[in-house]
């Protein structure tokens, strides 16, 4: 394992790659701990060490930057817009037809797509950072602290654009590191900033636990929490990586003198095809209702009264409920557009291309999808369970809200290793190196 | 002091995002970010792309001078 590291950063290119990567997360982790001017700092940090780092309903999000939402820093934003950008599009493809058609354009069309999602995310951070500025002003960001409407303290309006407009700008200045980390460096850029976020929040939370334990001066919850996030992720590792292999069988064709095909190889359907998205649609769907709530600012009527009751609390049966039911429906509806059998079936036919037992065509595309629709089940019951994880330790240890290895942030954080580790062996396998993983 | 850095604050941050949403986007959205599997392979960037990337990084370094400079100014104009 260590030797495979070494040998990584040995390959003139590899260490290229991965030096270029390192030092744009050292800037995207410094830009995060910078405040926005116009924030009054010394009162933040009062009302963060109020609070607890807990952020009740900005708490996703604020894990999200990595702790840099609630300390008002010129990236608070993170790559949140990014990310409800892109969600926003993958919808639309299904409703709208002429992105549609660009998406089966190839190449140029994603390109198209990619475009349309960058200017989607400049248009939400300019809207997500006016929101937030203004939560910030009014004092509702810290509800319960004493200087919680003094963490800015000149509410003028040229002032207030000035923060916004810096905000918006931190937000495209991530999305275009983000993209140099993909263009020049290793692996996806904005998987691994997020990436970086969620792990930048772990010592700060670890240490929580440990400060509030009571068994054995606090190393006792703090083991216990580390024994169950190492044990959580053996288990999601093992669910990521298993894979139904449908088995193909391609003809034999002699073309000239040569003879192609003849090779047996399989369709690898992964368990979880999905991926972490499901979850992340499940928990920004969620956070609407809330966010209605906040920004009509009318806490007393009959229906914000029922939200903020059911569905802003984690740990409300009603919520769970809702997660566990969202997680499940996208799980099924991102495999659905995600991987189509028909095509899938149409293409081996195409090359000549059929799996033992059953004939190609429209049997094929049956089975394809009577098989993903059963591996579709566990995988997507898996993914609500694993999301439900912190909120069971919660009501079970009594244990607090910043639960360090929830299980969003595990999913993504495994989810995002293996690939850039699986990445980063591809590189090294070009050059004749046996990788580490073995 | 406090609206000449202001509005150099402003500047600098409209022409960062217009310099950033000049150049072409990478990275395929939602499906390549979380297990895509699709191994993107990108050419090397064009000299237009490697010039606007000299220009983004020279506006970005000022846009964080006017950042840290705003942010002192206000600081000690209290």
């Amino acid at each position: 394992m260590l030797t495979g590291f070494a040998r990584a950063f040995k390959t003139p290119d590899l260490r290229k790659k991965l030096l270029f990567t390192l030092g744009i997360l050292v800037l995207f982790r410094l830009g995060a701990t910078i405040p926005v001017p116009g924030v009054d700092y010394t009162n933040v940090n009062q009302c963060i060490k109020e609070a607890g780092g807990n952020g009740g309903l900005f708490g996703m999000i604020n894990m999200f930057s990595g702790g840099a939402l609630l300390q008002l820093t010129i990236f608070a934003l993170g790559i949140m817009p990014y990310i409800t950008a892109s969600i926003i599009l993958q919808l639309l493809t299904v409703v709208i037809p002429r992105l549609e058609a660009l998406k089966k354009e190839g190449q140029s069309g994603t390109a198209k797509i990619t475009q349309y999602t960058r200017y989607l995310t400049l248009a939400l951070a300019v809207l997500q950072g006016t929101g937030l500025v203004a939560t910030a002003q009014s004092g509702t960001l810290f509800r319960t602290c004493q200087v919680g409407n003094q963490i800015v303290p000149d509410t003028s309006i040229f002032r207030t654009a000035v923060m916004v407009i810096t905000m918006t700008s931190g937000t495209v200045m991530i999305m275009w590191l983000g993209e140099l980390i993909t263009d020049r460096g290793i692996g996806n850029g904005m998987s691994i900033l997020m990436f970086t976020s969620i792990a930048a929040g772990f010592p700060g939370s670890l240490w929580g636990i440990k400060q509030a334990g009571k068994i054995l001066d606090g190393w006792g919850e703090f083991s216990l929490v580390i024994l169950v996030g190492l044990a959580m992720v053996c288990l999601v590792v093992f669910v990521e990586q298993a894979q139904r292999r449908v088995p193909v069988q391609y003809a034999k064709r002699m073309i000239g003198r040569r003879s192609y095909g003849g090779t047996s190889t399989y369709i690898p359907l992964k368990v979880n095809q999905a991926g972490v998205i499901p979850v992340i649609f499940a928990s920004s769907l969620l956070y609407i209702p809330a966010l209605v709530v906040q920004f009509s600012g009318n806490t007393t009527a009959g229906w914000a009264q029922w939200i903020s009751t059911n569905l802003t609390k984690g740990d409300h049966p009603m919520y769970l409920t809702l997660y566990f039911l969202l997680i499940v429906f996208f799980a099924f509806f991102y495999v659905a557009i995600s991987f189509n059998p028909e095509e899938v079936a149409d293409n081996m036919k195409k090359y000549g291309g059929f799996i033992p037992g059953i004939r190609a065509g429209r049997p094929t595309a049956e089975y394809l999808g009577y098989v993903l629709n059963r591996i579709t089940w566990p995988g997507s019951l898996y993914l609500g369970l694993i999301a439900l994880v912190p909120t069971v330790a919660i009501a079970l240890f009594n244990g607090s809200q910043n639960f360090p290895f929830g299980g969003t942030s595990i999913l993504i954080i495994v989810g995002v290793g293996l690939e850039t580790v699986k990445q980063i062996e591809s590189q090294l396998q070009q050059r004749n190196y046996e990788g580490f993983l073995r | 002091m406090v609206i000449g850095f202001s509005i150099a604050l402003i500047v600098f941050s409209l022409l960062l995002m217009l310099l950033v949403l000049m150049h072409k986007g990478k990275g395929g959205g939602l499906s390549d970010m979380f297990g895509g599997g699709m191994q993107s392979s990108v050419g090397g960037s064009s000299v237009a792309e490697r010039n606007l990337d000299r220009i983004t990084v020279i506006v970005g370094l000022l846009w964080a001078v006017a950042v840290v400079g705003l942010a002192l100014v206000i600081k000690f104009q209290k």
